[in-house]
């Protein structure tokens, strides 16, 4: 079958756009240049070498039997021995230089777009969906490594080829060639015009496929609704039509190369004939050689075969393209909390202060926060609470940094936070979320994951002070256990204790802590109620708070609602005031007899 | 430092992959295959016979070549033209039946995929709750896409394959007869190239599946750190990721170098090889024409006939490694294909009793029921339970007592190991299968809905109800209301690319779908577990009204929601260990209360927004022990 590439519409590259892509990937493979220059010259002798069968057969039957002379013939012969011998090296070396070049950039390709995705802000995460960012260093890339595997090679000797041999018939003979090459016009259109039908087919064929699979993966992933209802008649029947429109569309893209293969042969054949016909006779006028017919019967083959595997290869080259295009737009995309020139470190410890701080999410005009002030003391203890959306757990972002605000400041020991040093943000300031994600690896390495540099004797300490110490030794694999995809071995409660000893790790001077609103089970809960008194000792320490009874522990209650600072002070403060917070309380009571 | 784990294991899948590739012969797999290509003769037959045709315009071409140099240039003892109408006419019939063969390969391959793929989506559909437990959807999505897809590379082949094979013989005669020891020098090189190819594909198949499995390595670096983006963020873990990203395309570059070299060693070669019979041409059939022995024209056949016969070759060697790949993916398709449903129609059905005005029906009876999902300890032991017409019961017990079970066993979705299940009289395993499940609506834990429209979901059971049925559905689950708002009402697409509804929504949708065949048991198993808490009302009053005059299971952890069931059974140890209204249990059962107070006190107080109202309609029933607990907790 041909190349199993396609372009849609919407990805097909404008112009310039390819001149661009092209200049930046040239740039990107500097450091390989001279590796690229040598396949040059190598791709260049390797195509040659194809020229030179026939160029000798031509020899050998012009010089060697027209002449009847055998020492002409020897000659062709070890001449022929010669090239084959540098066709076979010049064709192994090939391959070897275009891997090492085309891997080699891929790999750079790889690091630099992941490197440069895990510099964005967490604003950019939020905007796009994982799967088109995963997919960015899957799909695309491997678009770029098909290409580079398979057809990088093929378009650019077939092109050479092509060029190559035209120029080489026009030489042995213009008259002869220009009768050849009659044929070829008529070819090239053919293949346009198949290109463009078996882009469109595919692109048919690939969306089908795309609905036949996921049919069958609803039909799979819903079995039990279905058997539970009696339809497994009708989903079959459901899944039988969206078979036959997949086969409908494959062969739709068949019929396309039913017309086009023949029209090629044919077109290779028509010229074959044409050349023994023409040439037959300009052999009887003493115009050409016996040899230049057969030289020009042998080179035929060089024309056809190429023009057809270029048609058929350009898929896969715009598809390549438009995967570039994606990838270095992705590249473009600029952070949008760049670390200033002059950063300072931040300070051990020190109050938080917000002052008139309003925020909105980039794309929406509603502000979630507006005109936020606050003052939390060194060693507090505040729970953030609210209503759902109401900015609550905004606030404690914006206070680690995780987005800038768009008006005020927020400041840590009196430095501005988009004054400080990404480094020294993340050692003062710890955000655990309210789910603990664990990375494929083992327990020790996904708590030493919030610093790397740690030794195992001070992961076991920040397990031992997150008070869990003991719950982790005790597995068959202690610290070595591998958590596998998701952690799906380790509870909820766990995971969230490896969460609490990442934090433990860092040891910073602030704790953002997101309370889970989903439930644990009873008896890690209360390990995790421990080991958060442990952690929570001596530390600045944000709550978003889901539970009363957790802002109730609190020093101070902050209450967020509608984006702004609704009410501030201590628990029993805030029920003398009798607002919303009493409120809450109360019915929260009252539905408690 | 992050990989070696992973990395081994990826090594241990490797091996088994190559095992059970060499583990083709397995007859199963060459059955089945066998069988496909049986049932699709004729159009092959027709694919190899066109391919003759191909065959034969293809090897007059250089014989064709041959007479015109010889007798009309050289000689000139006959008409050129002659010669040359003839080569435009086998042109012609290689080019038509070139054509003619693609179409019927692919026609009988495509068919022969798609008809495997729908026999084994149908056998599926039928396949028992307990397969699909212990099947991963990934793994039958792989039989389905990639194993079919490798039949279907072979099957194509077919006709390709064999009328290539007819070539290389047509051509092997003719030289022969011109010159035995010249196509011998000629041809002689060339079952080498069959050799290489097949040896070829043989070394390069496990690095391309190396590549794959570190390619997906590096995917789920990449995936992980973008879900997990908070985490990396929040502890400034990206050079820890960005290191073992490095690792993993070092690996992937690494694994791409070693194909590479496989193909820098073999490709060469594959082509050379070719180019010494070539060789042999010109030097010893050049001495042979000076001789006398051989003509120019023969002299350029034998040179185009080498030339002709390179592709067919290296495609008959590729064959045999197709076949047997397609057979290991046969034998794994066989192993779906084989296995047969557990839970199946009675051989002599007896019929629900037919409903009559004034006769409730829907009365359930459990007697001495036992059932392990096949394992050694029993889930269910001695369950005996009877539930009236019309009755509602609130199944209560701690996590894995066994009330989900209870509620899977009543549509036989598994089948009890001991004991029996009758609805109105008639053993569950005697009536026709279709019929029990109409007569069964079930809600699951976790609410599947299709991507589909909001009416063709809630007539999933009845897909010809009309639209005052699915409306009547939908107000006694209490989804009307919400659905009527959304902006194309009841044709809303629901799904992936469609409106995405809350929990609570899909939880009423499918309510919807449970109520619209009017089935004798409603079975609402966890039906308010995903629920938002502040939202759980809202389905609560829906299920009130949906609970009147129906037999109704209930499984549900919530106090507010247990108490709409007319009675409360315990289940302890897989039976009933107490039973009676919620507020005589909760009166007497000190069991009874230590399981609600352990499924309570995972839930908080939300602060769900200002003001008294939903939070004050929360938990209105009341569970004392949880407060306590609570309220201890406050001081």
């Amino acid at each position: 079958m041909w190349g199993g590439a396609a372009v849609s519409a919407e990805d097909r590259l404008q112009r310039g756009e390819g001149k661009a892509i092209a200049g930046r990937t040239f740039a990107m493979l500097r450091p390989y240049r001279r590796q690229a220059l040598v396949a040059a010259v190598v791709i260049t002798i390797s195509t040659l070498t194809v020229l030179a069968g026939p160029l000798l057969l031509r020899y050998g039957i012009d010089h060697g039997i027209g002449e009847q002379d055998r020492g002409a013939l020897s000659a062709a012969v070890a001449a022929y021995i010669v090239v084959a011998v540098i066709a076979a090296f010049a064709s192994h070396l090939q391959i070897r230089l275009v891997a090492r070049v085309g891997e080699g950039f891929l790999r750079d390709l790889r690091v630099r777009v992941f490197d440069h995705l895990q510099s964005l802000s967490m604003a950019f995460f939020d905007r796009e969906k994982a799967g088109v960012l995963v997919s960015r260093m899957t799909a695309d890339i491997d678009a770029m490594g098909e290409l580079i595997q398979f057809g990088l090679l093929m378009f650019v000797m077939n092109g050479l080829l092509v060029v190559l041999t035209a120029a080489l018939l026009l030489k042995l003979s213009p008259l002869l060639a220009v009768m050849c090459l009659v044929a070829l016009p008529l070819v090239v259109v053919a293949s346009v015009r198949f290109q463009r039908q078996s882009n469109r087919a595919y692109l048919t064929v690939r969306d089908r496929v795309g609905h036949n699979l996921s049919t069958m993966q609803e039909g799979i992933s819903g079995v039990r609704v279905i058997q539970a209802f009696g339809r497994e008649g009708e989903q079959t029947d459901r899944f039988r039509r969206s078979s036959r429109d997949l086969y409908d569309a494959h062969m739709d893209s068949v019929r396309i190369s039913v017309w086009y293969f023949p029209v090629v042969e044919f077109a290779g054949a028509a010229t074959t004939a044409t050349v023994v016909g023409v040439g037959g006779w300009m052999v009887h006028q003493g115009t050409i050689s016996l040899g230049t017919v057969a030289a020009f019967v042998l080179l035929l083959a060089n024309l056809f075969e190429p023009v057809q595997q270029l048609s058929q290869l350009f898929n896969t080259v715009q598809a390549a393209a438009a995967s570039l295009k994606k990838l270095y737009t992705l590249l473009d995309t600029e952070t949008e909390l760049p670390e200033r020139p002059r950063a300072v470190d931040l300070p051990a410890s020190g109050a938080i202060e917000v002052r008139g701080v309003s925020f909105g999410y980039s794309g929406s005009d509603l502000p979630v926060l507006a005109d936020v002030e606050l003052t939390i003391a060194a060693g507090e203890r505040i729970a953030f609470v609210g209503p759902t959306g109401a900015g609550k757990s905004t606030l404690a972002k914006l206070v680690a940094r995780l987005y800038d605000p768009t008006a005020g400041s927020i400041s840590f020991a009196g430095v501005d936070l988009r004054d400080a040093t990404n480094q020294s943000l993340r050692e003062r300031i710890v955000v655990v979320p309210q789910e603990g994600f664990l990375f494929d690896g083992t327990l020790m390495e996904n708590v030493r994951i919030a610093r790397s540099d740690a030794s195992d004797a001070e992961v076991e300490q920040a397990l031992r002070d997150a008070g869990v110490w003991e719950r982790f030794a005790a597995l068959p694999d202690g610290l070595a256990t591998e958590v596998r995809e998701r952690g799906s071995r380790l509870s909820a409660g766990e995971r969230q204790l490896v969460s609490l000893a990442r934090a433990a790790l860092v040891d910073p001077a602030v704790l953002v802590l997101d309370e889970a609103t989903s439930s644990l089970d009873p008896g890690t809960e209360a390990l995790v109620e421990k080991a958060l008194d442990h952690l929570v000792e001596g530390r600045t320490v944000i709550v978003i708070a889901h539970r009363l009874t957790t802002a109730a522990r609190a020093d101070r209650v902050a209450v967020v609602a509608d984006g702004r600072l609704a009410e501030l002070g201590t628990h029993a403060e805030l029920l003398e005031l009798g607002g919303r917070y009493a409120a809450l309380y109360e019915s929260w009571i009252g539905s408690t007899p | 430092m992050f990989r070696n784990g992973r990395r081994s294991a990826s090594k241990v899948a490797l091996a088994l992959g190559r095992k059970r590739v060499t583990e083709t012969a397995t007859k199963a797999g060459w059955g089945l295959l066998r069988g496909a290509i049986r049932s699709q003769w004729k159009g092959l037959a027709a694919g190899v016979s066109v391919g003759l045709l191909w065959s034969a315009g293809k090897v007059a071409g250089p014989l064709l070549v041959q007479q015109a140099i010889d007798k009309g240039i050289v000689e000139q003892s006959s008409s050129l033209m002659l010669w040359v109408v003839l080569l435009l006419l086998a042109g012609l019939i290689a080019a038509v039946f070139t054509g003619a063969r693609r179409w019927f390969a692919f026609r009988e391959a495509r068919w022969v995929e798609t008809s495997m793929r729908d026999q084994l989506f149908a056998h599926l559909q039928g396949l028992h709750f307990a397969f699909h437990d212990e099947t991963q959807t990934g793994q039958l999505m792989s039989r389905a896409s990639s194993d079919l897809q490798q039949v279907q590379a072979f099957v194509v082949m077919i006709p390709m394959t064999l009328s290539n094979l007819a070539t290389v013989v047509a051509v092997a005669v003719i030289l022969f007869r011109l010159d035995p020891v010249l196509a011998l020098m000629a041809l002689g090189p060339l079952p080498f190239v069959n050799l290489l190819a097949r040896r070829f594909s043989t070394k390069l198949f496990p690095e391309v599946m190396t590549i794959q499995a570190e390619s997906a390595e590096l995917a789920s670096v990449v995936e992980e750190t973008v879900s997990g983006i908070r985490v990396v963020k929040g502890f400034g873990a990206e050079v820890v990721q960005s290191s073992r990203l490095r690792a993993e395309a070092d690996d992937v570059y690494a694994a791409s170098i070693r194909a590479a070299a496989v193909r820098a060693w073999y490709l060469p070669l594959i082509d050379v090889l070719p180019l010494i019979g070539l060789i042999a041409v010109l030097g010893y059939g050049g001495q042979q024409v000076l001789n006398g022995e051989l003509t120019v024209g023969e002299l350029v056949a034998f040179n185009s006939f080498v030339t002709l016969l390179i592709w067919p070759l290296r495609n008959i060697g590729q064959l045999v490694a197709l076949g047997q790949r397609a057979a290991a993916s046969c034998q794994r398709v066989h192993e779906v294909l084989s296995t047969d449903p557990l839970v199946k129609d009675p051989v002599v059905p007896v019929r629900l009793p037919a409903r009559r005005p004034g006769h409730p029906v829907g009365e359930l009876r459990f007697d001495d029921v036992r059932f392990s999902y096949g394992r050694l300890e029993a889930v269910l032991d001695g369950f005996t339970l009877r539930v009236e017409a019309g009755e509602s019961v609130a199944l209560v017990g701690a996590t894995g007592s066994g009330k989900t079970t209870i509620a899977r066993l009543i549509p036989r979705f598994y089948d009890v190991e001991g004991g029996a299940i009758h609805l109105d009289g008639v053993d569950v395993r005697q009536s026709p299968l279709h019929d029990l499940r109409r007569a069964v609506g079930i809600v699951f834990e976790d609410t599947f809905l299709f991507n589909d429209t909001i009416a063709a979901n809630i007539a999933f059971a009845d897909p010809d109800a009309p639209q005052s049925a699915i409306e009547d559905a939908a107000r006694l689950a209490g989804a009307h209301d919400f659905v009527v708002t959304l902006p194309d009402g009841y044709e809303t697409v629901l799904g992936e690319r469609g409106y995405s509804l809350s929990g609570g929504q899909r939880q009423r949708i499918a309510i919807a779908r449970a109520l619209v065949a009017d089935p004798r048991v409603l079975i609402l198993d966890d039906a308010t577990s995903a629920v938002d808490p502040t939202k759980e009302h809202e389905i609560r009053d829906a299920l009130a009204t949906v609970m009147g005059g129906r037999t109704t299971i209930v499984i549900a952890h919530r106090p507010a929601t247990i108490a709409l069931a007319d009675r409360v059974v315990l289940i302890q140890d897989g039976r009933v260990a107490a039973e009676g209204t919620h507020d005589a249990l909760l009166a007497e059962s000190e069991a009874y209360r230590q399981v609600l107070a352990a499924g309570e006190r995972t839930r908080w107080a939300v602060v769900a927004g200002a003001g008294p109202g939903p939070a004050a309609d929360d938990d209105a029933a009341g569970a004392q022990p949880v407060e306590t607990s609570a309220a201890e907790e406050v001081r």
